[in-house]
């Protein structure tokens, strides 16, 4: 190839760079010395201390502000005669549309989740602008070139959904109910096919407890219809951080089973709904010994009232925290009174307790004094952000709690304890990484970039990076394959469905499939001309009524009737994607195999889970 | 900070604390801090390597800028080492940056001790008779040395140090330790204990594959004058054996057993390669002798020859073994039995494992606890033989005078569980490799699809040192 000819496309490309992390640093970092004269980066994340082992544009000065913004600054030291533009914020925010896109000659990915992903793919599409993607996890990384009509498209194979924790409550007697942990429902021949290899090579590659996260997951998520309920650390983590922590310091009114009972218990008063409410004037330790007694009193005991339940089970031990600690906490050093200059973010159940290693295992009494001091902390430190705190791995006094809530929890069943290192892995859901790694993945993009930019397509190619060298190579380039003919993403193929239209709502329609299927954020249903549902900020009221009144609607009896043969057009204006779905009455539809009540055709069902479903850039 | 590692908490979770305490104590040197050697270090500092120490004798001028991120206008004029440094030393204040004004071309000339004092020594864009004595030096000295050129997008890197030794060497293909060639005396009780001519239906299709391929064996031996099936025709008879005592058509234990009857006919003893380490002059070990060296002769003569009867260390884990009916309860109890081997590595209760996984089935409770008795009964062996040979580590330690301590019960661990793997490199010096190149090797990967173009790379790279070593000027410069 001809340098000066090379270096000119280089110069003259416009590049859109979307995340700005560990991949985002050594690539803007590449680009920049391949002499790339214009880039843009979209980053809406800000600067944390566990990015500053690889992420190594950012200083520590720099924690807490925006990595697109620091990135540039960082770059433009070193190469000063370029232009970078940096966006703090959301890729999937409505103004980068495909107008907006559509300026770029090429856009190169380093995201660290599959919904950002998903939509960088589908914009891409409809702007026709070729997509470098790529991931990295440890020591393994891969750089891949989706270009329209000529490789396949990020969604042309099916990708695995988002890792999503089954739910297992146990307050009363386990079922399948029980057991709706967010993720659609997963097939199981399907899920089987792909998962023994995997999750054994996480299993056998493990270091920490961390990686385990992944085979319970998919694992226990496959067996609880079958088998009934896997209790593992796993789920005590979950509870503790989805159910336990979001409901006393996240969103007061969301939806939270926390409280189930079982059926031959009648509530009495005090354990109504409002035992999470902190009454006004009560003592914190008070408030705290009252939940830790509900929920690891309690309602163990109305479990437990359910004997059928646990005949073949190992019985769960009620806790509660006088026996466990008698005596009311001593006021610590550093605590409520004397911390006024106290940094709130630094706040910590450990550091007032005086246990120092994160890797050592708390004992019962300890992990029931780190409840109730973290408890007493949040109230008495961070008030303020009480009733909007989501769970964040990186917020100390947050991992704290849940790892003892968890550990309480584990030992009540018998389950073993974790260390608060172990419990942030998979609390935190965190995927380890390196530079090096990022550093040679970012050298992949740009070469594949500037084969894109010279249009030299029987070139590209899909690189693995590898942790063990495989026939003596740490790098494996393959060629890309083909796009995929029937994927609804990007070709014109039409889906089908069968659905029986006299019983499914429209709401059944766009919940599980326009929503859950096609993964739509904003979608409108078209039948031919008339519009059958949309959904936006801008609608007229009485469009929007109408709309909400369809929902309702069984598919045979909307206004436009949707029979046997009709074909539906759904369409997401952000995501700039369409398509066709023929539609195909049926009459009945199999419970247990086909619990949607409608099977979609010409999509592939994800497997639940994947190593390189959350790479970490 | 209630967590002070909160930085490095990514990388703790791959290579664990010992790997970082290991890069924590190293010193690195790094010669030459263009663009390769300031890259390199760039991931070593982040990742918190112990010190390091750049010597580069050039000024920056502006044909740098634009090729090395830690350098910019205000550099121009000063030092590349002092700069390329002060760069590095802001990424990481736990690391101990040093720089050196010096030409290493004249440092390895004028001081040779000075190399001394590392643990690696990073060599980048070093002329051909530089590296030549650089590499003697650091052989004598017992520092690696990684030697790294690169052009445009190609590139070479040669480590050489006078041995590495591996433990956990992590080959790509490895046969699982099972021992059904040659079972000991508790796995043969076990199997004993197992009936297989049981009419039950269930259980017969719950035996796991391994308590089937022993009982056979034995039973194939006594018909076979004690020998265990070795000719191709043997090996199919014995399939058709196994095949013949099915008494379903779906019993997957025995589709099993019979994909995995060769394991029976594989030849007892260590492998060529174990046999020469353990024959290597090295094993004969003194006070000077490294820790790897003293567990290879506890090893040798020791273990090997009396209570391994004449095999390595058991590694002590089984592998899945599907004997369900149903596949997908075979997937969810192979990824349960999966979860307990690791969760039992771990050392966890095996109890509470095997709790945990009670099943609503009896199917699965038998199968799951046929799996554990058999687990436990592999590390059980396991932990017998890694204690034979800790016992010989310390009589060594003892007689060659060091103390008796000296290499910890997780070393030895460690080393018995992976023993039938161990691996030792063992590097040429780079003189040796430029003056007698092993040509038919060469000829043989030029001819390789898969590695030709790298070959090349690596001949092209050579013959471009040499030129600049005879002509004092690169190839093609004088070409416009």
């Amino acid at each position: 190839m001809d340098a000066e000819q090379q270096l000119q496309a280089i110069k003259q490309a416009k590049v859109l760079m979307v995340g700005a992390g560990g991949i985002g640093c050594e690539l803007l970092k590449t680009l920049a010395l391949s002499s790339f004269q214009d880039i843009h980066i979209i980053d809406m994340d800000t600067i944390e201390v566990s990015n500053l082992n690889r992420q190594f544009l950012f200083r520590q000065s720099h924690v807490g502000q925006s990595k697109a913004k620091v990135a540039r600054d960082a770059v433009l030291r070193f190469k000063p005669h370029i232009n970078i533009t940096a966006h703090h914020a959301n890729v999937k925010d409505p103004e980068f549309n495909v107008d907006f896109y559509k300026q770029f000659n090429i856009v190169l990915s380093g995201l660290d989740n599959l919904d950002a992903r998903r939509h960088v793919n589908r914009l891409c599409l409809a702007a026709d602008i070729p997509l470098v993607e790529s991931g990295t996890t440890g020591f393994l990384g891969q750089v891949t070139v989706h270009m329209k009509g000529k490789t396949e498209c990020y969604e042309c194979q099916p990708k695995p959904t988002p890792k999503t924790y089954p739910v297992c409550t146990i307050t009363s007697t386990p079922s399948k109910d029980q057991f709706e942990g967010g993720g659609g429902g997963v097939s199981l021949p399907l899920a089987r096919n792909f998962s023994l290899p995997l999750a054994r090579n996480l299993l056998t590659g493990t270091i920490s407890l961390s990686c385990l996260v992944h085979p319970c997951l998919s694992f226990s998520h496959l067996c609880t219809p079958v088998l009934g309920c896997f209790i593992l650390f796993v789920h005590c983590i979950v509870w503790a951080k989805d159910l336990l922590f979001s409901k006393l310091f996240g969103d007061k009114d969301q939806e939270n089973d926390l409280n189930v009972c079982s059926n031959n218990a009648t509530s009495s008063s005090e354990h109504a709904e409002d035992v999470f409410k902190h009454i006004l004037d009560e003592d914190i330790e008070q408030y705290g010994r009252r939940i830790y007694d509900h929920v690891f009193g309690y309602n163990i005991e109305v479990a437990l009232a359910n004997e059928e339940a646990w005949k073949n089970r190992n019985r769960p031990k009620p806790t509660y925290s006088s026996d466990i600690l008698p005596d009311k906490l001593i006021q610590q050093i550093g605590n409520l009174d004397n911390g006024a200059t106290d940094d709130p973010s630094s706040v910590s159940a450990m550091g007032s307790l005086g246990l120092k290693n994160p890797r050592d295992i708390w004992n019962l009494e300890e992990n029931t004094r780190i409840f109730l001091e973290a408890l007493k902390l949040f109230f008495g430190k961070r008030e303020k952000e009480i009733g909007n705190l989501t769970f964040d791995k990186d917020d100390q006094l947050a991992v704290e709690f849940v790892t003892a809530a968890a550990n309480i929890r584990a030992a009540s069943f018998g389950i073993p304890l974790h260390s608060l290192f172990e419990a942030k892995g998979i609390a935190g859901n965190i995927v380890h990484a390196v530079a090096t790694t990022n550093a040679i993945i970012a050298g992949l993009i740009v070469i594949e970039a500037i084969k894109v930019l010279l249009c030299d397509t029987n070139s590209y190619r899909m690189t693995y990076c590898l942790q063990h060298p495989s026939r003596k190579m740490l790098l494996m380039p393959v060629e890309p394959f083909e796009p995929n003919k029937s994927c609804y993403v990007c070709s014109e193929t039409p889906l089908s469905l069968q659905v029986n239209t006299h019983r499914s709502t429209l709401r059944d329609f766009v919940e599980k499939i326009v929503k859950g299927k096609l993964r739509m954020d904003f979608p409108l249903i078209m039948h031919g001309s008339a519009l059958l549902y949309e959904v936006g900020d801008d609608l007229e009221e009485d469009m929007a009524a109408n709309y909400a009144a369809n929902l309702h609607k069984v598919l045979s009896e909307l206004p436009s009737p949707v029979t046997s043969g009709t074909v539906l057009t759904v369409e997401d204006l952000q995501q700039e994607l369409s398509c066709n779905i023929n539609i195909k009455h049926r009459e009945e539809f199999d419970e247990e195999n086909e619990p949607d009540g409608m099977l979609l055709f010409g999509w592939t069902q994800a497997p639940p889970m994947n190593m390189d479903n959350s790479l970490p850039v | 900070m209630a967590e002070p590692k909160t930085k490095y908490d990514r990388q703790l979770r791959i290579w664990g604390e010992q790997g970082q305490a290991a890069l924590e104590k190293a010193s690195i040197c790094l010669l030459n801090c263009g663009p390769t050697g300031s890259e390199t270090l760039k991931n070593l500092v982040l990742g918190g390597i112990g010190s390091i120490t750049v010597i580069d004798g050039s000024k920056v001028e502006a044909g740098d800028l634009g090729n090395n991120f830690m350098l910019d206008e205000s550099s121009i004029g000063q030092s590349k080492a002092k700069c390329v440094c002060a760069f590095l030393q802001e990424l990481n204040d736990a690391v101990k940056a040093k720089f050196v004004e010096e030409s290493p071309e004249a440092l390895i000339e004028t001081n040779p001790s000075l190399f001394s004092q590392f643990t690696l020594v990073i060599a980048t864009q070093l002329v051909e008779a530089s590296v030549v004595k650089l590499d003697r030096i650091c052989r004598r000295g017992n520092v690696m040395l990684i030697f790294a050129r690169s052009y445009g997008l190609t590139g070479l890197v040669r480590i050489s140090l006078k041995e590495h030794n591996v433990v956990e060497s992590k080959p790509d293909h490895f046969l699982d330790d099972l021992r059904l060639n040659n079972p000991w005396p508790e796995l043969k009780q076990f199997a004993e204990t197992i009936d297989l001519n049981v009419t039950d239906l269930v259980a017969h299709k719950h035996t796991p594959y391994v308590v089937i391929l022993v009982k056979m064996a034995v039973e194939w031996a006594e018909r076979h004058g004690g020998c265990l099936p070795s000719t191709r025709e043997e090996k199919k008879e014995f399939k058709e054996f196994l095949k013949s005592k099915t008494i379903a058509l779906d019993e997957d234990n025995y589709k099993e057993a019979i994909e995995a009857s060769f394991k029976v006919s594989t030849p007892r003893g260590i492998s060529s390669n174990l046999r020469q380490i353990i024959d290597d002059s090295a094993a004969e070990v003194d006070s000077t002798s490294s820790d790897f060296w003293v567990m290879v002769a506890a090893l040798k003569v020791e273990f090997i020859a009396n209570e391994g009867d004449g095999e390595a260390p058991l590694e002590g884990s089984i592998p899945d073994m599907t004997s369900l009916t149903e596949l997908v309860t075979g997937f969810v109890i192979s990824s349960a039995v999966n979860l307990s081997r690791t969760l039992l590595l771990s050392s966890y209760d095996s109890e509470t494992i095997v709790l945990l996984y009670t099943y609503k089935t009896d199917h699965c409770q038998l199968s799951c606890r046929h799996y554990v008795n058999l687990q436990k009964i592999y590390q059980a062996k396991a932990e017998a033989d890694f204690l034979v040979v800790e016992q010989r580590v310390r009589n060594i330690l003892k007689r060659i005078g060091r103390d008796l301590d000296a290499i910890s019960k997780t070393n030895i661990k460690s080393f018995c569980r992976n023993a039938r793997k161990l691996t030792v490199c063992r590097y040429r010096l780079i003189e040796d490799e430029f003056n007698s190149p092993i040509l038919p090797e060469l000829l043989k990967l030029l001819t390789d699809e898969d590695y030709s173009v790298a070959v090349g790379f690596y001949i092209l790279l050579r013959a471009v040192d040499r030129f600049a070593t005879n002509y004092n000027r690169f190839p093609g410069l004088f070409n416009g």
